[in-house]
């Protein structure tokens, strides 16, 4: 019986000690002030770190009474939600079939895909920052900003669907001599629509997660409350507020993830 | 061809149309709240009227005529930005897989999982702006207050997909080496860490993506970058300084992400690909 040769193990540990060391160095840069980096202060933290914990208990002796005021912002923010999320949902449909290639095969589609990706990358405040100053305070420059940051990813999921979606429909809606219009209609849209219905749902768990926050610099909505009880540090009332915020983002995405599995 | 297809004799009778009563009823109740939360939210129709006409004056302002005398501090406090995004991802990730691992179901008891899914799951609930409203009572308003809030922060969603990840591995392998006589250590080396570890790189390096957004947002309380610039200029409504920041933060988001998103592939390359319902 003759004995085969054992293959050479491969060499992976370069490349692993490449990767460690750009790493090591990315990271070196940043937490250098010398090199522009920023201080990473555990000195501070040793000494004032009673401050944190004074505020986490503070936080712990939670301050009830501030409920009642809560309903009326909080009612407000899952409005803003619901519009942003419905508003953003009408228009992504139209969008994301302009911008697949399978419903779209024109030159058309890149331009609707760059516009999205800068849209994409404007982080949320800073709409609502931007938007705030423009239209002025209220819940219209919240809606604003969580339509633009739905579009973005919602858009860009169901088109990525549409892309990967099994081609044969259309081909046979080609075959049977359908305009574009008409393949997209009866093909392309009833099977995007379970990734369209997902992803509006879960744009719409995102939006209560961000319209708490979008208060913060006047776009309306409990963010508003929270900033208020900040300034007076009333750090009970604002755990109580966190808290109702976490009650209400666990029962959406409860539903939203039963909603989804019947989508499926 | 205008032939016609025979008569048939006899019509065999279409099976009826499955009821679409409750699609249908839940699509009026979808649409009836949508127009309860409208109406109840009184965005006033002159406002939204006068919206395009706003939007196109401002986004004139801001880039008819950018100041781009401005363009060297906002690079440089973009790069504070990355900075804070840079190292608050790599402590982020740094705890959330020591954190996630033992949140994953097969790896250890009830009793450590369930605590650690809850501490996610808060930590998923509470924004970054108030962690670091917390923390910059210890670290003051300095960048590192800025990148303590994104590692607390991160650890809630990133400790989420770390154990989702864990527990999506096939369990084939991990008993194999069990079943060779593995230990603890070499059943997570051998049998998890192979099959687990394209897609945790991949996550640490979509937690960098994330975080260079996040940081911008977070400058918006004063802990320093790009954030704390754009809150200044909005203030005093030097929309041609803003116009600058707003195209330096979109460019340097836009190669960020090109950047991150080709490694990633690469790293996932010949991977299954699997649609990602996570996005931020």
């Amino acid at each position: 019986m003759t004995s085969l040769p054992v293959p050479r193990r491969p060499r992976s540990w370069p490349r692993v000690a490449a990767v460690v060391a750009v790493i090591a160095a990315i990271t070196a840069v940043t937490v250098t002030p010398a090199l522009g980096g920023i201080r990473v202060d555990l000195g501070a933290i040793a000494r004032n770190w009673h401050y944190g914990a004074h505020h986490l208990a503070q936080m712990a002796q939670l301050d009830f009474s501030i409920l009642p005021r809560t309903a009326k912002p909080l009612l407000e923010t899952l409005e803003m939600a619901v519009v942003g999320a419905a508003v953003a949902a009408a228009l992504a449909l139209p969008l994301s079939l302009w911008a697949a290639r399978p419903t779209n095969p024109g030159p058309s589609r890149r331009a609707v895909r760059a516009v999205l990706n800068v849209v994409r990358s404007v982080p949320d405040l800073v709409y609502a920052t931007l938007l705030v100053a423009m239209v002025g305070v209220g819940a219209l420059p919240g809606v604003l900003t969580l339509v633009l940051f739905d579009l973005g990813v919602v858009v860009k999921l169901v088109s990525e669907a549409i892309d990967s979606a099994d081609s044969s429909y259309m081909e046979a809606g080609h075959a049977a001599g359908g305009t574009q219009t008409q393949i997209n209609r009866l093909t392309a849209a009833p099977q995007a629509w379970p990734a369209y219905g997902s992803q509006v749902l879960y744009s719409l768990e995102l939006n209560v997660r961000i319209s708490a926050v979008l208060g913060l610099v006047g776009a309306g909505g409990i963010g508003r409350l929270i900033d208020e009880v900040r300034g007076f540090y009333r750090y009970g009332a604002l755990a109580v507020i966190i808290l109702e915020i976490l009650v209400v983002v666990i029962a959406i995405e409860v539903a939203s993830n039963v909603l989804r599995k019947r989508l499926r | 061809m205008t032939a016609t297809l025979p008569a048939t004799t006899r019509v065999v009778a279409a099976p009826a149309r499955p009821s679409r009563l409750p699609v249908r009823a839940a699509q009026l109740v979808a649409g009836a709240v949508v127009l309860a939360a409208l109406v109840h939210l009184r965005i006033g129709w002159s406002d939204l009227a006068a919206l395009p006409g706003a939007l196109g004056h401002y986004l004139v302002l801001m880039f008819a005529h950018p100041n781009w005398a401005k363009l060297p501090y906002a690079l440089q406090q973009t790069w504070v930005s990355v900075q804070m995004a840079w190292v608050g991802a790599l402590l982020g990730v740094v705890v959330s897989t020591i954190l996630g691992i033992p949140a994953a179901q097969g790896v250890s008891p009830l009793w450590v999982r369930l605590p650690l899914r809850g501490l996610f799951a808060v930590l998923r609930a509470v924004p970054e702006v108030i962690i670091a409203i917390v923390i910059l009572t210890v670290t003051g308003l300095t960048p590192f207050t800025g990148a303590l809030a994104l590692t607390i922060g991160g650890i809630g969603t990133h400790g989420k997909w770390t154990y989702e990840t864990i527990e999506a591995v096939p369990t084939g392998t991990a008993e194999a080496v069990r079943a060779a006589g593995g230990s603890l250590l070499e059943v997570a080396r051998w049998g998890l860490w192979p099959a687990a570890a394209p897609e945790l790189m991949s996550l640490a390096l979509y937690r960098f993506e994330i975080n260079v957004r996040t940081s911008a947002i977070l400058g918006l309380i004063g802990v320093g970058g790009v954030g704390d610039l754009l809150t200044g200029y909005t203030q005093y409504r030097q929309w041609d300084a803003v116009g600058v920041l707003v195209i330096v933060v979109v460019v340097v988001t836009m190669l960020i992400d090109a950047a991150s998103g080709a490694i990633r592939r690469r790293i996932m390359g010949g991977a299954r690909t699997r649609v990602v319902d996570r996005t931020v």
